[in-house]
């Protein structure tokens, strides 16, 4: 038997951006929520996770950046394994776009944004939240892409919108130009239009600097034209591996069957 | 049968769901409730509360005229006489003033010449004479009042170092115990179990040892206070860091970011209302807190107060107790302000 190690690790010269092997994922009391998901990302695709909720894709997404272990599986991002070793390095490479935005409610936008440094920064600076100009004017160029002026800048998260706080967390997670965004359903909390624009906005960035998306979405339509590639999965595992165009109805009905959503978005 | 009516629900049909719901209250809320002013019956037997009751009905019934006077109303009453007039004026005897030049006096000062009574024997007969002496005495129409204002602002500064100096220490403390930022369970249990120790001693306590530590005088007031504060704030910093947001410290820790670093960006602007809240609370219990503690000798206006009143001069104890009111209150209207802008 092949160790995941060499599984995982250099496959040629041309490594793909992410690579899952085997993800297998059981929580301590006995959910399994990674069951044996093994594929590969290349670079600069925009991967919609498609699937109910519970089917396992806010795990998936959480074991790229270690906020979740695994149990066993590997994973690596630009050939580099994932391991305790490097994972920090890894994660300064990923960022991350949540479901509940995640920003700090008592900061303001600029600051907010600025935290996507707090990795890297001396600690001086973090702790004076003092950053240098050209990161300070990064910020501002961010906020000014993801659709939000300068009356902005000094407000806090309180005062925005559910779309404008996670223009925020888009622009924050492109602080640091990584090679992959994740973004655990990005747009759960929001309204449809908004959804879209937000949508609209991530995978557009995201373009113009070549940057690998992992998206989870629960929405059927949203996926659908919004992805480069739908993989869907349901129940830890995955179902259905392909360009948006191959989804047909059968397909989309196994993925939400008795989950409740089923008609809706069959219907959608 | 119409069928094109169907039968509409009624309530004889709800009865088919046979669900429990509780009723509020049971048997058993009575009887604790029973209990509870049982207990609280014999507890106000112990604490004398009817002698409280009787007491006070004495008092309202001689305000009333419907008694000639009462136990608390003559107390009151000599009180009242004792510490007003307050005394505001500080009087040295000339001959006790060292270089005394009567060209030269402090700000408002005055000579006084008083009559000036002494009894002593004459050896002659054998028997104590009153003699009379006119003396002159140097007054100081505010020179009390300067002096217990002198000693308040003592008094203030004690608090103010006591409370920085609690700030300091319950940082450290405050990460160690709090559950999700300590680096492991043994040094949990060592900083949670300084915080309680520290809550636990009370300060006139502690400033009772720490006067036989470092002598009379503020240094023990204000270790004390801050020893205490420190047990406060460091509970309570500690409780608010958990009870912190997690969202934000996920997406922070996500990009790597050191516990430290999460603790700062992520956590203390959630945490910061509530900690100024504590901290001005800390401020303000010290400053009222450092003018009891002089009683035992840790310096501040208590110090002087338990001397005055140890001397029977109720009227300095009168000044005294007013500064010490003005203070508070006014203290209270800043730190209401000082709140209200820092917790935007």
């Amino acid at each position: 038997m092949t160790s995941s190690a060499q599984l995982c690790g250099a496959e040629g010269q041309h490594h793909p951006m992410l690579s899952f092997h085997g993800l297998t994922k059981q929580y301590t009391d006995g959910v399994k929520a990674l069951d044996g998901v093994t594929f590969d990302v290349p670079r600069g695709e925009f991967c919609v996770i498609l699937g109910p909720s519970g089917s396992g894709k806010s795990t998936l997404l959480r074991t790229l950046n270690g906020l979740t272990s695994l149990s066993s599986g590997c994973i690596a991002v630009d050939g580099v394994e994932l391991k305790p070793k490097s994972l920090r390095s890894v994660q300064r490479r990923v960022a991350m776009v949540h479901q509940q935005f995640n920003l700090v409610e008592r900061l303001d936008v600029a600051q907010n944004v600025m935290s996507g440094t707090v990795a890297d920064a001396a600690f001086w600076r973090v702790l004076l939240k003092w950053y240098p100009k050209s990161l300070r004017e990064r910020a501002c160029d961010l906020i000014a892409r993801v659709g939000l002026d300068e009356l902005h800048l000094t407000r806090r998260m309180g005062e925005l919108s559910g779309g404008q706080q996670q223009r925020v967390g888009i622009a924050r997670a492109f602080l640091l130009d990584p090679d992959v965004i994740l973004a655990d359903e990005p747009v759960a909390s929001l309204d449809p239009a908004t959804s879209r624009d937000v949508l609209t906005l991530l995978r557009d960035a995201a373009r113009e600097r070549g940057t690998t998306v992992l998206c989870s979405l629960h929405q059927l339509d949203l996926a659908l034209d919004f992805a480069d590639r739908i993989i869907a999965m349901r129940s830890g595992s995955i179902i259905f591996d392909g360009r948006p165009d191959a989804l047909d109805r059968s397909t989309v009905a196994s993925i939400y069957e008795g989950s409740g959503l089923e008609q809706s978005r069959v219907a959608a | 049968m119409d069928m094109s009516n169907p039968p509409r629900p009624s309530l004889e049909r709800r009865r088919e769901i046979n669900w429990h719901l509780p009723a509020p209250y049971t048997w058993r809320t009575l009887v604790l409730l029973i209990a509870v002013a049982g207990l609280l019956l014999v507890s106000a037997r112990r604490v004398d509360i009817d002698k409280f009751l009787a007491l006070s009905a004495e008092a309202i019934a001689a305000q009333l005229g419907l008694r000639e006077s009462s136990q608390v109303g003559r107390g009151l009453a000599r009180i009242g006489k004792d510490l007003f007039p307050i005394t505001l004026s500080y009087r040295t005897d000339v001959s006790r003033v060292a270089d005394f030049d009567e060209a030269k006096l402090p700000w408002l000062a005055y000579v006084e010449t008083v009559e000036h009574r002494e009894y002593r024997m004459n050896p002659d007969t054998t028997k104590l004479e009153e003699t009379v002496s006119p003396k002159k005495v140097m007054v100081e129409p505010l020179g009390y009042l300067t002096l217990t204002v002198g000693k308040m602002i003592e008094t203030i500064e004690i608090a103010i170092w006591a409370t920085i100096l609690a700030v300091l220490l319950s940082i450290p403390l405050a990460y160690l115990g709090a559950a999700n930022y300590t680096p492991n369970r043994a040094i949990y249990a060592i900083a949670r179990g300084t915080v309680s120790l520290l809550r636990a001693i009370p300060e006139l306590i502690s400033a009772l040892f720490l006067v036989l530590a470092f002598g009379f005088g503020p240094v023990a007031g204000f270790l004390a206070l801050g020893l205490h504060g420190a047990g406060f704030l460091g509970k309570f910093y500690a409780e608010d860091i958990e009870a912190a947001d997690k969202k934000p410290q996920d997406a922070l820790r996500a990009l790597g970011a050191s516990k430290v670093r999460v603790l700062r960006l992520a956590v203390l602007p959630q945490v910061m209302p509530s900690y100024i809240a504590y901290t001005l609370y800390i401020l303000d219990r010290n400053v009222r807190m450092a003018t009891v503690i002089g009683l035992v000798g840790a310096g501040g206006i208590g110090q002087e107060l338990k001397g005055r009143y140890d001397l029977f001069e109720y009227g300095n104890v009168g000044t005294i107790l007013v500064v010490i009111f003005v203070t508070v209150f006014v203290l209270d209207q800043i730190s209401a302000r000082l709140r209200a802008r820092l917790i935007a």
